[in-house]
C-alpha cells in the first residue's frame, strides 16, 4: 500500500486548442495522477499567459477544479492520455 | 423525425431539453451522489388545472451547505439550503439556472451572503468571465425573482463542448454538461459519474 502511494502515476495530458486560444509549443505533458484538474488548470494559464480558460474533457463536459486527475484518466482517458480542449474565455463574451 | 432540430448551434429545442431533463433525473438515481444532493425532480406545470409533463422545470432543492466552511455542524442556525431550477428559455433556445438559498428558518439569503458560501473558484469565474455573472430575474412559473446565471452566452458555450460529439448523443448529453458549466459558477459540484457510460 505504502509502496503503491509512493509511485505517483504519472498522466500524460494532451492539450489541444479550440475557437481563439493561442496554440501551445509543446501539446503533451505529464502530470501526477494524485494531483486535482486545479493543476492542470493553473498550469495552462501560465503556458498561454491568460488568466481565464475554459477547459473540457473530450467526453464534452468541464471538469470541477477539485476532481483528481487519476479520476478523469480512468473514466475518460483515451489511447493512454487524457485530452483536455480549452478555449479563451473571451471566445463567448 | 422530419422537423428535428440541429444543436450544432449550441441551442436545445424545448423537446429535447424535455427528453434531457428525464434522462438527467433517472441517471443521477443510478450515480454515486454525495450526501447533500437530493435527487432532482421534474415539476410540471399545470395547463387548463391539468398537470402538462411537457411544460414544467427540473428542480434539485434542499441542497444544504455548512456557512463558514465549518467541517462540524456545531449549530443548525449554520446551515444554508439552495433550491436550483433549471427552466427552459424560449427566446434563447437553452436552459437557464434560477436559484436562492434561505437560512433554516426560512429567511431568504442576499447575493452578498450567497457569495461567501461560494468556493473561491466559482467567485474568481463569476468575476473574470463575460458569461457567467448573477442577476436577479422574475422566475417564469413564480410571481417572484430569483437569482439567475445570464444566458447569452450559453449557446456558444455550448458549441464548444458539444462540437467532438455525435448528433445523436447530443440530446441527452446536452444538459449535464451544461451543468458542469453552471455548477462551477454556483458551487454546485457534478458528480463525474453522471458523465460515464453506464
Amino acid at each position: 500500500m505504502a509502496a503503491v502511494a509512493a509511485e505517483q502515476k504519472k498522466v500524460v495530458v494532451h492539450f489541444r486548442s479550440t475557437g481563439n486560444a493561442p496554440q501551445l509549443k509543446q501539446s503533451k505533458f505529464k502530470i501526477g495522477g494524485n494531483e486535482k484538474f486545479l493543476k492542470i488548470i493553473d498550469f495552462l494559464r501560465r503556458q498561454i499567459h491568460q488568466d481565464t480558460v475554459f477547459l473540457y474533457v473530450n467526453s464534452a463536459f468541464s471538469p470541477n477544479p477539485d476532481e483528481l486527475i487519476i479520476d478523469l484518466y480512468n473514466n475518460f482517458g483515451i489511447d493512454g492520455q487524457l485530452v483536455v480542449n480549452y478555449a479563451s474565455s473571451m471566445a463567448w463574451g | 423525425m422530419g422537423g428535428s432540430t440541429t444543436v450544432r448551434d449550441g441551442t436545445l429545442s424545448h423537446g429535447d431539453f424535455v427528453a434531457s431533463a428525464k434522462a438527467l433525473i433517472e441517471k443521477w438515481k443510478e450515480i454515486d451522489v454525495d450526501d447533500a444532493l437530493p435527487d432532482w425532480r421534474w415539476k410540471p406545470c399545470c395547463k387548463m388545472g391539468v398537470p402538462s409533463e411537457e411544460e414544467g422545470y427540473l428542480a434539485l432543492e434542499g441542497v444544504y451547505r455548512n456557512h463558514g466552511g465549518s467541517q462540524v455542524q456545531s449549530c443548525s442556525g449554520n446551515l444554508h439550503f439552495y433550491d436550483y431550477h433549471v427552466v427552459y428559455s424560449f427566446s434563447y433556445k437553452v436552459p437557464v439556472l434560477y436559484f436562492q438559498g434561505h437560512q433554516s428558518g426560512g429567511q431568504l439569503l442576499t447575493l452578498d451572503e450567497i457569495k461567501e458560501d461560494l468556493p473561491s473558484l466559482s467567485l474568481k469565474l463569476l468575476g473574470e468571465s463575460r458569461w457567467t455573472f448573477i442577476t436577479r430575474e422574475e422566475h417564469p412559473h413564480f410571481s417572484r425573482p430569483w437569482f439567475t446565471l445570464h444566458p447569452c452566452g450559453t449557446s456558444d458555450c455550448m458549441k464548444l463542448l458539444l462540437e467532438g460529439m455525435q448528433d445523436k448523443d447530443q440530446q441527452v448529453r446536452y444538459l449535464p454538461a451544461w451543468l458542469t458549466v453552471v455548477g462551477q459558477a454556483v458551487g454546485l459540484k457534478i458528480p463525474l459519474g453522471l458523465h460515464c457510460n453506464s
